[in-house]
């Protein structure tokens, strides 16, 4: 009972010190924002991310496209194939997994940056030059990844369509126009909503995750290793948990259009 | 003046060390010597005002650094100038930007005026032609430089902090590292608290000397009252 209450009072503790880190990193955003680290932050976790999020789609979408065809054409719904490609792609597979694939690049690779920072001591050397460690390496990273996030996945998104209208007419016998009038069926508002939003959260999951746990990992290499492991979990399990609320919440707005 | 008055410092509920009692005097260099994990680099922190003590006071020219508010910590730590532990330069920027980090964050000098700034302090510590380069490349030696010449950029400095300047180099880079602290005190006049575990440094660069042993200040004193001590620590430590 003990131990309980003690983990929960850990677990109370972390939150709290979690939510003050991003209060302040988004206080920083406001009163001091820093062009130069963010555009630096911007390409790191944007541009160098491009290639894998890009290929990722691509093959999500040649296999959405190949599945749902198995299920359809016997009920003779190929018709329909666009639109089912595209809701799916665009509400859940495509933010999901370009986050899921930018686990490693961003969340290992924002914690493990810190992690190392502060096991060389170089956070202590930003604090003693009387600089916030949240003013110059959380902020920018936390921005960054809300702002390239949807921009990624929405290009992937699109991808992943060509993709799947290439296979779709390839082997599925669906001419491209029928493919694509279901596409533009598709893009309901809901859906757009979805495809937008859900990214924006995913990425604030993806940097702000690493930059916690990075920030305080403690005891040199076994020290980083283990908190890069923890921030992994941690952003993958909370990119799930959200992508989940986010569904229900985006439903209950618009209802099941 | 820098002095600790029973001060007591940890981490959580841990007491590191308890009850120290120093002073360093204007213009000397002090230097504490102790085991790995006796907690040195815990005193420099505290002096720092990173780490606030949980019993006691540690004053710098009659400030004392636990009671300073946000504000006036950033202006003490002007003041003070810290070579932490293999250097801690910051590995994303170059040598120049490092030691010119202090002035780009907190002075609105036009470029070409910190750049001089900055070549001027690696000119001190003999890198001038590194300015370019990464930290990675270059060697423990010349990275304690660095540190020194990044430590001094705010102003010049009334304190300075050192941990294990020395250690992890050879003896005729430690030696050189040893003769620029004392270069940088006799130059600048400032007070110097400097943490080793190497009795040849220390006595090549200090004034006077602190043993921490057991989470207690044993000894401290000028070179002679250590050679003279009796006690069993000390003496092995001589001996090594
Ligand atoms: N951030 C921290 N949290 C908890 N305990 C710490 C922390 N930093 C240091 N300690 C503990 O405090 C003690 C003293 O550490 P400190 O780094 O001051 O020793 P040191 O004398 O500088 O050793 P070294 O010569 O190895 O650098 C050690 O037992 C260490 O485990
Ligand atoms: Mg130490």
């Amino acid at each position: 009972m003990k131990l309980f209450l003690e983990k929960m009072a850990d677990i109370v503790e972390t939150v709290g010190d979690f939510a003050l880190m991003v209060f302040k990193g988004f206080r920083y955003m406001l009163t001091h924002f820093r062009t130069g680290d963010t555009l630096i932050q911007m390409d790191r976790i944007g541009v160098g991310s491009i290639p894998i999020v890009f290929l990722a789609s691509i093959f999500a979408g040649l296999d959405m496209a190949l599945q749902f065809e198995v299920v359809m054409a016997p009920y003779g719904a190929r018709a329909l194939l666009g639109k089912v490609v595209t809701t799916s792609i665009i509400r859940d597979m495509g933010p999901v997994l370009a986050s899921l694939v930018m686990l490693a690049r961003v969340t290992a690779g924002i914690s493990s940056e810190l992690g190392m920072m502060n096991a060389t001591q170089q956070i202590d050397a930003l604090r003693v030059m009387g600089v916030d460690p949240l003013d110059r390496l959380v902020a920018p990273r936390i921005f960054a990844g809300i702002v390239m996030m949807p921009i990624l996945s929405i290009s992937g998104d699109f991808l992943a369509l060509l993709a799947g209208m290439g296979i779709s007419t390839a082997i599925g016998h669906v001419p491209a126009p029928l493919f694509w009038s279901g596409v533009r069926d598709a893009l309901t508002a809901q859906n757009l909503t979805n495809a937008f939003l859900k990214p924006v959260f995913f990425g604030f999951i993806l940097t702000s995750i690493g930059c916690f746990y990075g920030i305080r990992s403690s005891g040199g290499a076994y020290g980083v290793g283990r908190s890069v492991t923890k921030a992994v979990v941690a952003a993958a399990i909370w990119i799930l948990v959200a992508n989940f609320l986010l569904s229900k919440l985006l439903i209950n707005i618009w209802g099941l259009s | 003046m820098i002095q600790f008055e029973s001060v007591s410092l940890g981490y959580g509920d841990k007491v590191v060390v308890s009850d120290i009692n120093i002073a360093v005097p204007e213009g000397k260099t002090m230097v504490i010597l102790g085991d790995s994990g006796s907690g040195k680099s815990t005193l420099l922190k505290g002096v720092l005002g990173i780490l606030h003590p949980m019993s006691g006071r540690i004053t710098v020219d009659g400030d004392s650094v636990g009671d300073l508010d946000e504000k006036d910590i950033l202006l003490y730590r002007q003041r003070i100038g810290m070579v932490f532990q293999e250097g801690a330069l910051f590995d994303s920027l170059t040598v120049g930007e490092n030691v010119g980090f202090w002035l780009w964050e907190h002075t609105d000098w036009p470029d070409d005026r910190i750049e001089e700034r900055v070549r001027t302090l690696l000119r001190f510590v003999k890198l001038e032609d590194v300015i370019d380069k990464r930290p990675e490349a270059l060697s423990g030696g010349m990275k304690r430089r660095v540190a020194i010449a990044r430590a001094m950029a705010p102003q010049d400095p009334k304190v300075m902090l050192y941990d294990e300047p020395t250690t992890g180099l050879d003896p005729f880079t430690s030696r050189s590292i040893c003769d620029l602290i004392r270069q940088v005190q006799a130059e600048f006049r400032v007070m110097s608290l400097v943490v080793t575990h190497d009795l040849h440094d220390a006595f090549r660069v200090g004034d006077l000397f602190s043993f921490i042993h057991d989470s207690k200040v044993i000894l401290t004193g000028d070179r002679k009252t250590i050679e003279e001590s009796k006690d069993p620590f000390i003496r092995t430590f001589l001996s090594t």
